[in-house]
């Protein structure tokens, strides 16, 4: 019998379907590593992951305030200076990246197509969990790459949840993909200490805790703190004073996800930064 | 036996036969394009009828569950594997249909050892212009039918699917004189529920040549109402949003709906 051009899958996967493993029955996304160890060829001194940027992410009043830099570098060259790392997943999801772009991006793409095929093939929405255990296995996936020296990627993902209570939620992970939930605020990144530092310093003893600021209060800490970062790391953009760059900015709120308009942070930057 | 041609055509029709019958009473559905996008309905009774594909693509079918289900997923593994590899502008009803479903659904129907599809379906794909809509009617034996567009001049403002041809036909007469593409969406939800009724009313008889009269009509569509749920979803022409897929609500619809 001659097989038909376009086979409908004979053994139905039905509600056991997932994208990724759909992508990798087709061969279009590399097979998830059994095996997480240097394969023989490889060079025996450790790669550093450099993770050369900076991205944060707080609660603050009107939701989550997720900011990324815009610089790309390898090794101590910058390659681009208008990186897009704060990324829309879904009508309120973000993912925000440091780590290798390539891989970063695929996986921001697949998180995306699996959050839809999801809900179009299951008839529901993906429940918050869900995305987070989604992005973690991604990463668990990749983790044969990180060890061979390629492909950390080390994400922070802000998504708003409705169910059982509307919140606000803010995750972090690792490269070897666990997850953390944050309370108030996550870094990641090469630059991360220093805003790490200043998160914490103004969450505990700034004029008020992180959580109760308002728009224009947040976006300027985060200017502050990604400029503090840039100050000391080289992989780090901060803001372009001179090619009048901003940092990307996005929001998360119970309305959906909006992208700060670079007019108004280049106002807030004017007023309380530069 | 069946290598003998004659009893392969016996078969076949056999099948078609049979095929009809199992689909005749399957409740009608509507799909009418207006102003801001492309409106799905149905009145439904227990399970879901209406679905969406990907971004800008939404089914509707008839038939056995079992069968719709496996055609659903497979035009949404197909769109968004699609979707992935290359773009969501990439992903085309006309070619999700032509060149992916319908040989399919053509072979299932002539290997006669094998099971054949039980089930109709209705796509519409939502353009930038109303005059950049599709609509497509797939039957189950791979049949692709549009309600007089053409390749070259896809110019179309609704669809109708429903459990007998003569039932469609009557809709689609309904829909050719009543319906304007250029209606908001209050007039053209009335439309389709007018639309289903007279589906749903000519399901039952073998000789309507003409739609039934208005006021039977709208009686027969306060009663169904009164008794069952609007099922209903959105296309929206919306280009600020990459997903255009909206289900309706029946409250919301109620609303909207002039008894």
């Amino acid at each position: 019998m001659e097989r038909s051009l376009v086979a409908v899958d004979q053994n139905f996967p039905g509600a056991a379907g997932d994208f990724p493993a759909l992508l990798r029955g087709k061969g279009l996304l590399a097979p998830a590593s059994a095996n997480p160890v240097p394969q023989a060829g490889t060079p025996q001194k450790m790669w550093q992951p450099t993770e050369a940027t900076t991205i944060l992410a707080f609660k603050f009043s009107g939701g989550v305030l997720v900011a990324g830099d815009r610089r790309a570098t390898a090794g101590n060259t910058v390659v681009y200076d208008r990186a897009d790392k704060v990324l829309e997943i879904d009508r309120h999801s973000i993912m925000a990246i440091a780590g290798v772009p390539a891989t970063a991006w695929e996986m921001a793409r697949v998180l995306e197509h699996s959050f839809q095929y999801f809900r179009r093939t299951q008839l529901q929405e993906m429940s918050v969990d869900g995305k987070v255990r989604a992005l973690s296995k991604l990463l668990r996936d990749n983790f044969g790459f990180v060890m061979q020296g390629v492909g950390v990627v080390v994400p922070i993902f802000a998504t708003y949840d409705s169910h059982p209570k509307p919140e606000a939620r803010l995750y972090f992970y690792d490269a070897m993909g666990a997850q953390f939930e944050a309370t108030d605020f996550a870094a990641t990144g090469s630059g991360s200490p220093a805003v790490r530092g200043i998160l914490y310093y103004e969450n505990n003893w700034g004029a008020k805790p992180l959580q109760e600021l308002g728009e224009d209060e947040a976006v300027s800490i985060a200017l502050r703190a990604l400029d503090t970062a840039a100050e000391s790391d080289t992989a780090t953009g901060g803001v372009d004073r001179d090619g009048k760059i901003y940092p990307l900015i996005k929001i998360v709120s119970r309305e959906g996800i909006i992208t700060l308009p670079e007019s108004k942070i280049a106002a807030v930057f004017k007023e309380t930064v530069a | 036996m069946i290598e003998e041609p004659y009893r392969w055509v016996e078969a076949i029709a056999n099948r078609r036969e049979y095929i009809e019958a199992q689909l005749a009473p399957g409740s009608p559905i509507a799909a009418l394009g207006y102003r801001d996008g492309i409106l799905f309905l149905t009145v439904s009774q227990t399970r879901q009828k209406l679905f969406e594909i990907y971004d800008r693509i939404a089914m509707g079918a008839i038939g056995h569950p079992g069968d719709i289900e496996r055609l659903r997923m497979a035009a949404i593994e197909l769109a968004s594997t699609e979707g992935f590899t290359r773009s969501a502008t990439d992903v085309s009803l006309r070619r999700l249909v032509h060149y992916s479903l319908s040989p399919v659904m053509k072979s299932a129907f002539e290997q006669v050892y094998g099971p054949p599809y039980l089930a109709r379906m209705l796509f519409a794909e939502v353009g930038e212009r109303s005059e950049q809509d599709l609509f497509l009617r797939v039957e189950y034996d791979g049949e692709i039918a549009t309600d007089g567009a053409t390749y070259a001049q896809a110019r179309q403002d609704f669809a109708a699917l429903s459990g007998t041809q003569q039932s469609r036909e009557l809709m689609e007469e309904f829909l050719a004189t009543q319906h304007a593409p250029d209606a908001d969406l209050e007039t053209v939800l009335n439309s389709a529920l007018d639309a289903w009724s007279i589906g749903h009313m000519t399901l039952q008889t073998d000789d309507a040549k003409k739609p039934p009269e208005r006021a039977a009509v709208r009686k027969h569509r306060q009663e169904r109402l009164a008794n069952s749920g609007i099922e209903a979803a959105l296309l929206e022409r919306d280009a600020s949003r990459a997903i255009r897929y909206r289900s309706l609500s029946d409250k919301e619809l109620r609303l909207l709906i002039h008894d």
